[in-house]
């Protein structure tokens, strides 16, 4: 008997096996829960291909987008044109990655209790934008196809991303069977999934490397004729501008100064910027991934480059990413990364609290001051203060010239030297011309919204 | 008049459960309490019995003396002893003549006594003949390689004493106590579905909770007019079978009385199995006539099967329909047992061996590959047990894995049923949809679960026998579905805690046999459900949907009680003083 009781020893195998198993399986549930909820087809998350759950708000508490009973949008018309690229579609053509990112905190999701609620609370996701400044960037842009971004430096959060041309998701237009081209495009997001020729606004980048690497730069002198032959081919300016200085050259955008100084900071060392500001690389911001930039200079000739240090040539850059570029002119070298859903909770319970991350410094302090003052300079030389009332905005513009039959992309970037409103801005337009007289006033109208906003909060 | 009665009673349930439904508020509060509620009693009843099931004091019953020349005296501790030399004998005496495996000593039913020649050198004399198996009476002596022994009965008082003694420290909780914990957690759990289903389903929940909670009482009152005082083995599979009742009532509330009648035939298996194991004699009778009806189910099934879901493992006897390998499993088990004198005096497990084989060959034929592979890792436990062989058992394992091999090589469409394994997430709408929805649920669920009938996964095929683990998670929370999966951990731990205090080896290698077929079906059954295996549709006993599955299951538990030597423990287990 004993020798065959000993033996029953052998079940203690098979429970062992079993309980590792049970063990290893709730590891991966605490690990994975997560992912098993917002995984499509998930009947608690999803009804079809769409969320199912949850509200969206924006900062003042507008209600964007309802999944508690199918999904509705906001009610005004407006609001829901101007945040159809952030919210995506009924259709799928356009996605809405931060609501999947936000998917498994929409479905009210935790470990513990799954997806139980005591009584039937929505989830809501709070974003930082708001649908005020959305309406009247949407308002600003009309009928050209661009995009308008504003972002606070200081905290990171994006007040404005707005991307034309735009539908209502309520009404949605015969897009397919449209010939007159203003739906070009509709389904990208031009803020975050497009890049642009960016033209002017890029010397600010060429200038940042030159402050940085060529000692002399702000006492130096540059004569522009117009035009300059360099290796055979020519680099064109927009005036004959003469014997002028750097921050003139800024101002008056001179390509043939900044083509100079970015034929002498040379490709490397100019490659070595675009990157250290990240203008090549995609960002993730709340599950959207931009698009990349592109800077190819690495090997090319000295007219490739200069032509590229104006913003030019083969030269793309993403409006978000630029947008946080100016933010770090902005705040003096360093700035808060962007970001687009400030909280997901629900009234009684927070689940999400989004923190404020710094780009790290990136840029001489020194360097920031000197382009903060050169922008300054540009708007009381050439874009006019009387355009932004009383506040201090620093801005530079650019038209950026792509070729064929259309206008040049007109872009403008800036923001504004208040500790009260701490905003960076970027406006690009397709096929609209020169980017100061197209801009500005856009620039002005979207920023008065802002300072509203921002009013209004500190009021309540 | 009956009938009116019966009509009467449903109108008044259903109008009960329609206004309960109405009440505002009712239903989230209860649903909040339960999810706490009903984990705290699920564990409180999981705990008691485990309690009870495993900390009981080994405290071996003792049959008779065995007293030596020296005049010390050895108690004999079992039905079936081995005397020898080894270490590992039930009667170790330290005589250099004696071998070390030299003879069995063996008591019957009746208290009548012989003792075998286990191939010793020295022989076995029994007053003074030599013999190879004789009767051996109180005080007769028995020589070992010339060593005389004595055996001498144990006196009335020391029984007494044994008995008291036996007694202290083994019932630590009331069993009454637990299935009153039971009753309280399918009142609560009934309540929740009724209120989360549709009222025209109240009285088939009211009505088949009440006959489960009727039947676990009535069985309860019946063995305590037996004077028997173990109940944990049968609570937890009372607990699992209210698992199973939820889940149905949650998926098809319909097929609730099916399962309550299930129920009751099972637990008249459970008793018949059980009242022939109590009698050893009678077990090895019955042993022949299950060994035969096992072939023959499997047999009739290769030719009057039905396929259902690639496997073809259902005959259909009009409307009813049932698994014969779910019976089998229990004739299997009566196959591979064996008592002490005869794994001694026949060493060879070659009869066994082609019986499980042609068991197995017959569920492969039927493409039912999980419970082929149930009853292999079974037939492995037992040759283990009556061996302790490894080198044949590995030769065996061999043996059979290049056999698939082959099989898999000319056959390579077997592979398909189990394409999705491992992969199911990339294949989440095809081959792997039950699994990734299972664990969609699982997540969904949480620890704490979503309510009583408050689940999705019910509308996922097969979601109330293959996915039970997730349904369990789902709506009642991953704690339950822990608890159900400890439920029978304890009854297999329980096992291996009482086989040294066995009668018989025929009890041991049963329960043993029963154990690794319950863990082993749940083993496949739950980590089928969460991807770790291949989904091969093995049921989670006593919880999945099915009645086969039901009565199979009691089947193995009686095997288990038989084993349970717990002071007046078992019904499966004659009391001491009781003589036939």
């Amino acid at each position: 008997m004993k020798k065959i009781s000993d033996r029953s020893n052998a079940l203690l195998v098979f429970l062992g096996i079993l309980l590792v198993g049970l063990l290893l399986f709730f590891g991966i549930f605490f690990v994975k829960g997560e992912e098993w909820i917002v995984f499509p087809g998930n009947p608690y998350t999803y009804s079809g291909s769409q969320l199912s759950q949850g509200t969206v708000v924006d900062r003042a508490g507008t209600v964007l987008m309802d999944n508690s009973d199918g999904r509705s949008y906001a009610e005004d018309a407006l609001v829901r044109k101007a945040t159809l690229h952030l919210l995506g579609d009924r259709d799928g053509y356009i996605t809405a990655p931060l609501l999947t990112e936000y998917a498994s905190e929409l479905a009210g999701f935790d470990p513990v209790n799954g997806v139980y609620r005591f009584q039937s609370v929505q989830t809501s996701a709070k974003l930082t934008i708001s649908a005020n400044v959305q309406v009247a960037a949407l308002e600003a842009l009309g009928n050209y196809r661009g995009t308008i971004g504003v972002y606070n430096y200081r905290t990171g959060e994006i007040l404005c991303a707005v991307s034309t041309p735009t539908y209502d998701p309520d009404q949605v237009p015969d897009i397919a069977g449209d010939t007159s081209g203003r739906y070009d495009g509709v389904y990208v997001n031009r803020f975050f999934n497009a890049t642009f020729t960016p033209g002017s606004i890029f010397k600010l980048v060429t200038a940042a490397a030159a402050l940085e690497n060529l000692e002399d730069v702000a006492e130096r002198q540059f004569t522009c004729q117009g035009e300059e032959t360099i290796d055979g081919g020519k680099l064109i300016c927009n005036d004959t501008h003469g014997v002028l200085d750097f921050q003139t050259a800024l101002a008056k955008s001179c390509n043939i100064a900044f083509g100079q100084l970015a034929m002498e900071l040379g490709g490397e060392t100019l490659n070595q910027y675009v990157k250290r500001y990240d203008l090549t690389q995609s960002l993730e911001i709340d599950g959207i991934t931009t698009a990349a930039g592109q800077f190819d200079v690495l090997g090319k000739e000295d007219l490739e480059i200069a032509w590229a240090g104006v913003g030019q040539s083969t030269d793309l850059i993403n409006p978000c990413s630029f947008l946080r570029f100016v933010g770090i002119i902005a705040g003096g070298g360093e700035a808060a990364e962007p970001f687009l859903v400030s909280s997901v909770g629900t009234k009684s319970k927070e689940i999400y609290r989004a923190k404020t991350q710094s780009t790290g410094r990136v840029m001489g302090e020194e360097t920031a001051k000197t382009l903060q003052e050169m922008m300054a300079n540009n708007v009381k030389t050439v874009y006019g203060q009387g355009n932004f009332g009383t506040l201090s905005v620093c801005a530079k513009s650019g038209t950026a010239e792509v070729g064929g039959e259309s206008l040049p992309n007109a872009t403008f970037a800036g923001f504004v030297q208040d500790e009260e409103y701490p905003l960076a801005f970027v406006i690009v337009v397709q096929d609209a011309g020169s980017g100061s007289q197209v801009c500005t006033q856009m620039a002005a109208s979207v920023l008065r919204a802002c300072t509203a906003a921002l009013d209004a909060e500190k009021d309540s | 008049m009956i009938l009116t009665i019966m009509t009467q009673l449903q109108l008044e349930l259903t109008s009960w459960a329609k206004e309960l439904q109405s009440l505002p508020m009712l239903d989230t509060v209860f649903t909040f309490l339960m999810r706490y509620l009903l984990l705290l009693l699920a564990a409180v009843i999981v705990v008691r019995s485990a309690i009870s099931l495993l900390r009981f004091r080994r405290q071996p019953e003792i049959w008779a003396w065995v007293t030596l020349p020296t005049g010390d005296r050895l108690p004999v501790t079992h039905w079936e002893n081995i005397i020898g030399r080894g270490k590992r004998c039930d009667i170790q005496v330290e005589y250099p003549t004696i071998s070390r495996t030299h003879a069995v000593l063996t008591r019957y039913d009746d208290g009548s006594w012989t003792i075998g020649d286990a191939g010793s050198k020295g022989g076995v004399m029994v007053n003074g003949q030599e013999i190879t198996v004789a009767a051996l009476e109180f005080g007769d002596v028995f020589t070992l390689g010339g060593v005389e022994f004595t055996l001498v009965p144990i006196t009335q008082e020391q029984e007494i004493e044994q008995a008291e003694r036996r007694s202290e420290q083994t019932y630590f909780v009331q069993p009454g106590l637990s299935l009153g914990f039971l009753t309280l957690f399918q009142i609560f759990l009934m309540v929740s579905l009724v209120l989360h289903k549709d009222v025209s389903h109240a009285p088939t929940i009211f009505g088949t909770f009440f006959g489960l909670i009727a039947t676990q009482w009535g069985l309860f009152w019946l063995q305590k007019l037996a004077h028997r005082k173990g109940y944990d083995l049968e609570v937890l599979a009372f607990f699992l079978t209210t698992l199973g009742f939820s889940i149905i009532a949650s998926s098809t509330p319909a097929e609730l009385p099916k399962q309550l009648f299930a129920l009751w035939l099972g637990l008249a298996v459970f008793l018949v199995v059980g009242w022939s194991l109590r009698d050893l004699e009678r077990a090895k009778l019955v042993r022949y006539f299950a060994t035969g009806a096992g072939l023959l189910l499997l047999t009739g099934n290769l030719v009057f099967g039905t396929e259902i879901n690639g496997a073809k493992n259902w005959i259909y006897i009009g409307s009813l329909s049932f698994q014969p390998s779910e019976l089998v499993k229990i004739c299997f088990i009566f196959a591979g047992t064996s008592t002490l004198d005869r794994l001694v005096s026949k060493r060879n497990i070659v009869l066994f061996l082609l019986y499980s084989g042609a068991i197995c060959l017959c569920l492969a034929l039927m493409n039912d590959f999980g419970t082929a592979l149930v009853f292999f890792v079974a037939f492995l436990v037992i040759c283990y047990l009556r061996s302790g062989d490894f080198a044949t058992l590995s030769l065996i394992c061999a043996g059979t894995g290049f056999a698939g091999v082959l099989v898999l090589r000319f056959r390579p469409y077997i592979l398909n049923r189990f394409s999705a394994w491992g992969h199911v997430w990339e294949n989440a709408l095809t081959t792997g949809y039950q699994q990734t929805r299972a664990m969609m649920c699982i997540a969904a669920g949480g620890l704490l679960g979503l309510g009583a009938g408050n689940g999705w996964l019910r509308y996922v095929a097969a979601s109330d026998t293959d996915l039970v683990f997730a349904f369990i998670a789902e709506e009642l929370g991953l704690l339950m579905a822990l608890f159900s999966v400890l439920s029978v951990v304890c009854i297999c731990a329980f096992i291996v805690r009482s086989a040294p205090v066995g009668r018989s080896c025929f009890h041991t290698i049963g329960a043993c046999a029963a154990g690794t077929i319950l863990l082993m079906q749940m083993l496949l059954n739950v980590f089928g459900t969460i991807d770790f295996l291949p989904l091969t549709g093995v049921t989670f006993p006593f919880v999945s949907n099915g009645g086969s599955s039901m009565l199979s299951s009691w089947g193995l538990l009686a095997f288990i009680k038989a084993c349970d030597t717990r002071q007046n423990a078992s019904f499966a287990i004659r009391l001491p003083g009781q003589r036939r």
